[in-house]
């Protein structure tokens, strides 16, 4: 069998289970659980496949490829002018097995969903789809196009399944966090979807192909004038300071599953466009503007860490603690070397397990108490052990403690930086002082310390949750203890791209 | 000695089988931990056979073994192994040994605590992360067993996490160590940087030979130093210290005196030629050990705690490895860190058996008790003694060899006379403790009416340490170090390499010195504290600001409470308010507002009036034919 079709068995499949759901009478609210956790259990299995199934002998180019053109040799285009082309390389194999880890556990931390769960699941196979098609995709014009698919789902999901909150000199309503969410992110594919044409018209070559455009050699003062296009289109997406502020209200509006996906997944997307767009097609421009990301990615990581401390909402805490963290990928994208680049993506695979995890934590309490706010609850440990122990780890995880994932990722990403800007790395390192404060912080008041008697009422987690979180936990451990599977692949792919020292 | 990994490999064993299976096993599985100890423990007299006999060779360099860990071919190569010289050794005596006893005598002062397991599991991990921080080849896994033992740290302190006080502790701990650690790392990855490698030999070698620039290898030198001083709680970074004493009392003395906080002496001691390199660094060295040394001793006479007491005399102990370390004598401070392990230890396990006994750890409440506790009394009375350096107690050995150190080393004799005058206060507040412990009237009858003596998992462990912190000094013989299998004493066998082994001698100027300094402290601060100490309310009313000052230990803990209060969270506060005031509702909703404010504007053009149009359309027609006409001419 030709070894492209698993990677057309990961989008197609998350789209006939939409299909399929179409069809499921409303009430059976069962069938519509266990399809989707086969499903998720499916394209965990693929994903894992595929991964695995990278080969590291063959030079870190694209493997699984496939193409299925679609529209070529009319009108303005030639041959493959418009095709579905599928393919992973090293960067984008950790990618799809974050996917597959990220939905098969969210598809199981949704079980517990009563209102209108078919609807539910139909989006978020949907946005699954788009996420898969996005890593995989080959061609400019499809990469757009799952690129929307992947984010559009999300206005419904915040907008109906969410939950609206009220702090002290605030609120934020779901339907506020969901509009906000879709404008930012859909005005900045207006920039990617600029930068696409202008690629396009300037290559001249009548195709979208992406590996016809990476042979061209573009003129510098073009690649100069289009690579903030994409840094800024894809980094509104990664969450690129000062355009982050729908990530945090998203969380705090949006249901387990989705926070899970958004943070775990969706961010990722666009540091994977800044791969894939800026640096691989414009490489010059790359080379000519890093240093100015360096200097929005260190705001990032400070930024976030510091406006984390102050939070009382966990999802808020975890929101301000992306920030920071997907601020370590931009940093390390912006060292331009081959260490920073394999600590970047190590960090969009590390940073996805870890806050789904976190978030997945964080629904289980908040739908018993109701509440995420931290000072109200106090010695959860006793009632709650494996969710502490769960929270805990990816805590520590969070705040880059050895043996676990984060630490690997970060490592990378200061040595990367060191070598080019000592003055970021030492503020990034700082920054990881700063997250233990709010990490620590957090757990003495709400997970440690005196029992609060409120809670007596609060259940441990079951068993699904604590199958997830095991799921989740366990590639934690694994990146943590032993990175190699993954700095393999992505270092043999890094070292490819263009511009990298 | 090429098979150390399966040292740490044991307890992890244990540690893995406790978390999983330790609530069906019998007993909750803490015959296995001790067992699998045992066998780490047993472990090291193969190595030290092995040392022995590689000494006796000529110029034994150290064994190291490695395997690949991560290879990126042409950028990065790590490999990941084992590294056995004599200091490693004595870490992997005292480690295993202390860890040990410590498990054997928590099968008493642990029974029946509601997560035994869970004990059990943590001081196992506790234990191989530090046998692997000393086994370490490479500053990577050093930094990765570094972070661990302050994990389990934290986790230990936050044993009783149902306190409020012991969950603020685990924090304080954490966060603390957590600072120097931020200096560790970037001084690791500057070192990395610099040389290409993470591995220490080579490192050393490198910096020995001028190989790393100055000013880089300056900086990786203090901000190692700073990770250092965090883990063993050097002035600025030693509040955590005393805080940590919240935790279960066995694993104060395994972890907060005999193991753990001498992982940064052990840093800097392992990689000492590369400080010495660095000018003025061996003065840092001296100068922060001196400051602790001199905050522990005042701090130490005030305190209420019978183990915060004991915890201050930690940092003067630390302090004093610093100053040794910072005299270049490493035989010295790997003789006074082996002996501190063993008296230390005795000192907290005896504190464990006063609170297993009354209940009670405020020494004002205490008194008395040398009848009650026959074996505990006069064990903790040995490890005081210890502590204070009385001859021929092994405190004294050791203390007596930083003395000649410091005599005999290129430092200002101010470094000389600060150590001798924080002696004789040594010994005060040592009498003090154990006076108002042991001796003196009996405050509270109750406390004193149900006191025990401790059961045999208690006392054995105690009668050992007592034992070896009286004997373990004589290692410092040329007799002794033979009859135990080495070519030499204690300081032909550990040395700086820069001025080679040394034999032991007595200087007797400096050695009737302390013994009299030592003496009179005894004296005063049993007299002080006789009785009713009446003599000790007089001092302490004589200068109340004095006394509220070493009471609240300089104020320092209070000091950087505003500074993480009024700094660190008020700046998290302030970049909060931004991000929601400026960032989001004036950026990201302005821009909102001002697309609906333009939408608003232009409404108005829908007016329903045909006119209107009409002559928006006249208008259209005639500027569309003036730009037309006008372009073209």
């Amino acid at each position: 069998m030709h070894s492209g079709y698993w990677l057309i068995a990961s989008i197609g499949l998350p789209l006939i289970a939409a299909a399929v759901l179409l069809f499921v009478p409303d009430e059976r609210h069962d069938i519509v659980r266990w399809l989707s956790a086969g499903v998720g259990a499916a394209l965990f299995a693929i994903s894992v496949f595929v991964f695995f199934a990278y080969e590291l002998d063959r030079g870190g180019g694209f493997q699984f490829f496939i193409r299925w053109d679609w529209l070529q040799n009319t009108a303005f285009l030639r041959a493959h002018g418009i095709s579905l082309a599928f393919g992973v390389d090293g960067i984008a194999a950790p990618m799809v097995l974050l996917t597959g880890i990220v939905c098969f556990g969210g598809a199981l931390i949704s079980w517990k969903i009563e209102h209108h769960n078919k609807d539910f699941f139909i989006l978020f196979w949907v946005l699954v789809a788009g996420v898969y098609g996005t890593f995989e995709s080959l061609d400019l014009f499809f990469f757009f196009f799952f690129y929307e698919v992947a984010v559009l789902p999300m206005y419904l999901l915040i907008a109906v399944w969410g939950s609206s909150s009220t702090f002290p000199t605030f609120t934020r309503t779901k339907e506020y966090s969901a509009m906000k969410l879709t404008i930012m992110l859909v005005s900045a594919s207006i920039l990617i979807f600029l930068g696409i044409f202008a690629v396009f018209q300037k290559a001249g070559a009548g195709t979208f192909d992406l590996q016809t455009l990476y042979a061209v050699q573009f003129d510098e003062n073009f690649q100069k004038a289009v690579f903030p296009l994409f840094v800024i289109g894809c980094g509104v997406l990664a969450g690129l300071w000062p355009f982050h502020t729908w990530s945090p209200d998203g969380h705090v509006s949006a249901p387990t599953a989705v926070s899970m996906l958004h943070a775990g997944v969706l961010m990722k997307l666009g540091a994977f466009g800044i791969i894939r767009l800026g640096i691989q097609l414009l490489p010059a421009g790359a080379t000519f503007w890093m240093p100015g990301l360096m200097v929005l990615a260190t705001v990032n990581v400070v930024y976030g860490a510091f406006a984390a401390t102050a939070q009382r909402d966990f999802k808020y805490m975890i929101g301000y603690s992306s920030v920071s963290h997907m601020g370590l990928v931009l940093m390390g994208l912006a060292t331009m070397n081959t260490i920073g680049i394999d600590g970047a993506v190590l960090q969009m695979f590390s940073h996805g397990v870890m806050t789904a995890t976190f978030f997945a934590m964080v629904g289980s309490v908040y739908d018993q108490a109701h509440t995420r706010d931290m000072t109200l609850f106090g010695g959860l440990v006793q009632k709650m052990p494996f969710f502490v122990f769960f929270f805990g780890i990816a805590g520590l995880a969070s705040l880059g403690l050895p043996g676990l994932s984060g630490f690997v990722a970060e490592f990378n990403v200061f040595v990367g930086t060191f070598q080019t800007y000592p003055w970021a790395a030492a503020l990034g390192i700082f920054a990881a002082a700063i997250t233990a404060v709010y990490i620590l912080r957090m757990m003495s008041m709400a997970l440690f310390g005196p029992f609060n008697e409120r809670w007596a009422s609060l259940k441990e987690m079951t068993y699904l949750e604590r199958g997830t979180a095991s799921l989740l936990l366990g590639f934690i451990l694994f990146m943590g203890l032993w990175p190699a599977p993954f700095v393999d692949r992505i270092s043999e792919t890094v070292r490819l791209l263009p511009g990298v020292s | 000695m090429t098979d150390a990994w399966v040292l740490p490999a044991l307890p992890v064993a244990g540690f893995i089988v406790l978390l999983l299976f330790s609530t069906w096993l019998p007993r909750k599985g803490d015959w296995i931990a001790i067992a699998l100890m045992a066998a780490s423990f047993a472990l090291v007299f193969p190595i030290a056979r092995d040392v022995a006999l590689s000494i006796g060779n000529g110029n034994f360099q150290g064994v190291e073994r490695s395997r690949e860990w991560l290879n990126i071919p042409g950028y990065i190569e790590i490999r990941m192994g084992t590294f056995v010289d004599q200091i490693t050794l004595v870490m992997l005596f005292c480690v295993t040994l202390i860890a040990l006893i410590v498990m054997i005598y928590s099968t008493g002062y642990m029974r029946g605590d509601k997560r035994y397991g869970w004990f059990y599991a943590i001081v196992s991990l506790f234990v191989a992360s530090m046998l692997s921080l000393v086994l370490a080849d490479n500053l990577l896994l050093l930094y990765f067993s570094w972070e661990l033992v302050g994990l389990c740290s934290m986790l230990l302190i936050g044993y009783y996490y149902d306190k409020q006080t012991a969950a603020e502790a685990s924090k304080k701990a954490f966060i603390t160590t957590r600072v120097g650690d931020v200096g560790l790392l970037i001084g690791i990855i500057i070192l990395f940087t610099q040389t290409h490698t993470f591995n220490i030999q080579d490192i050393l070698r490198m910096a020995e030979a001028g190989e790393i620039s100055r000013q880089w290898l300056t900086a990786s030198a203090v901000l190692i130093l700073a990770g250092a001083c965090g883990k063993s709680a050097q002035f600025p970074l030693h509040v955590w210290l005393p805080d940590a004493m919240e935790g279960p009392t066995p694993v104060s003395a395994l972890i907060h005196a005999a193991t753990m906080v001498v992982a940064g002496v052990y840093l800097v001691a392992r990689l000492l030629p590369l400080f010495e390199v660095v000018r003025g660094m061996p003065e840092l060295i001296t100068a922060l050990g001196l400051t602790t040394t001199t905050i522990a001793v005042f701090c130490g006479l005030a305190q209420r705690d019978i183990k915060r007491v004991v915890a201050y005399s930690t940092l003067n102990s630390l302090g004093l490895m610093f100053v040794a370390l910072g005299s270049g004598a490493v035989g010295a401070a790997m003789l006074y860190l082996l002996t501190h392990a063993f008296f230390k230890a005795l000192l907290f396990l005896g504190c464990g058996s006063v609170i297993h006994a009354t209940e009670e750890q405020e020494v004002d409440k205490l008194g008395g008790l040398w009848g009650k506790l026959p074996i505990t009394a006069p064990m903790f009375v040995v490890g005081a003694l210890a502590m204070a350096g009385l001859v021929p107690f092994s405190g004294y050995w050791a203390k007596d060899e930083i003395l000649v150190g410091l005599y005999n080393g290129n430092l200002n004799s101010i470094a000389l006379i600060v150590t001798m005058i924080s002696l004789p206060i040594t010994a005060i507040y040592m009498a003090r403790l154990v006076m108002l412990t042991f001796f003196g009237t009996v405050k509270d009858a109750h406390v004193h009416g149900h006191a025990h003596e401790s059961e045999p998992a208690m006392s054995w462990p105690l009668l050992l340490l007592g034992a070896l912190a009286v004997v373990s000094g004589f290692v410092v013989f040329e007799g002794v170090g033979k009859a135990l299998g080495f070519h030499s004493g204690f300081l032909g066998f550990i040395f700086n390499a820069a001025e080679g082994p040394e034999t032991f001698s007595v200087n007797w100027g400096l050695a009737v010195g302390s013994v009299a300094l030592v003496v009179t402290g005894l004296g005063l601060g049993t007299w002080m504290w006789w009785g009713d100490a009446e003599p000790s309310k007089r001092a302490a009313a004589f200068s109340p600001l004095l006394y509220r000052l070493f009471y609240n230990r300089f104020y320092i803990d209070e000091v950087y409470q505003f500074a993480i209060d009024k700094i660190v969270l008020a700046t998290g506060r302030v970049v909060a308010v931004f991000d929601r005031a400026v960032v989001n509702d004036s950026g990201v909703n302005g821009a909102g507002e001002t697309a609906s404010f333009l939408g608003w504007l232009g409404k108005y053009q829908q007016t329903g009036k045909i006119p209107n149009y009409a002559l928006a359309i006249v208008i259209g027609i005639v500027v569309i034919f003036a730009v037309a006409f006008g372009y073209r001419t």
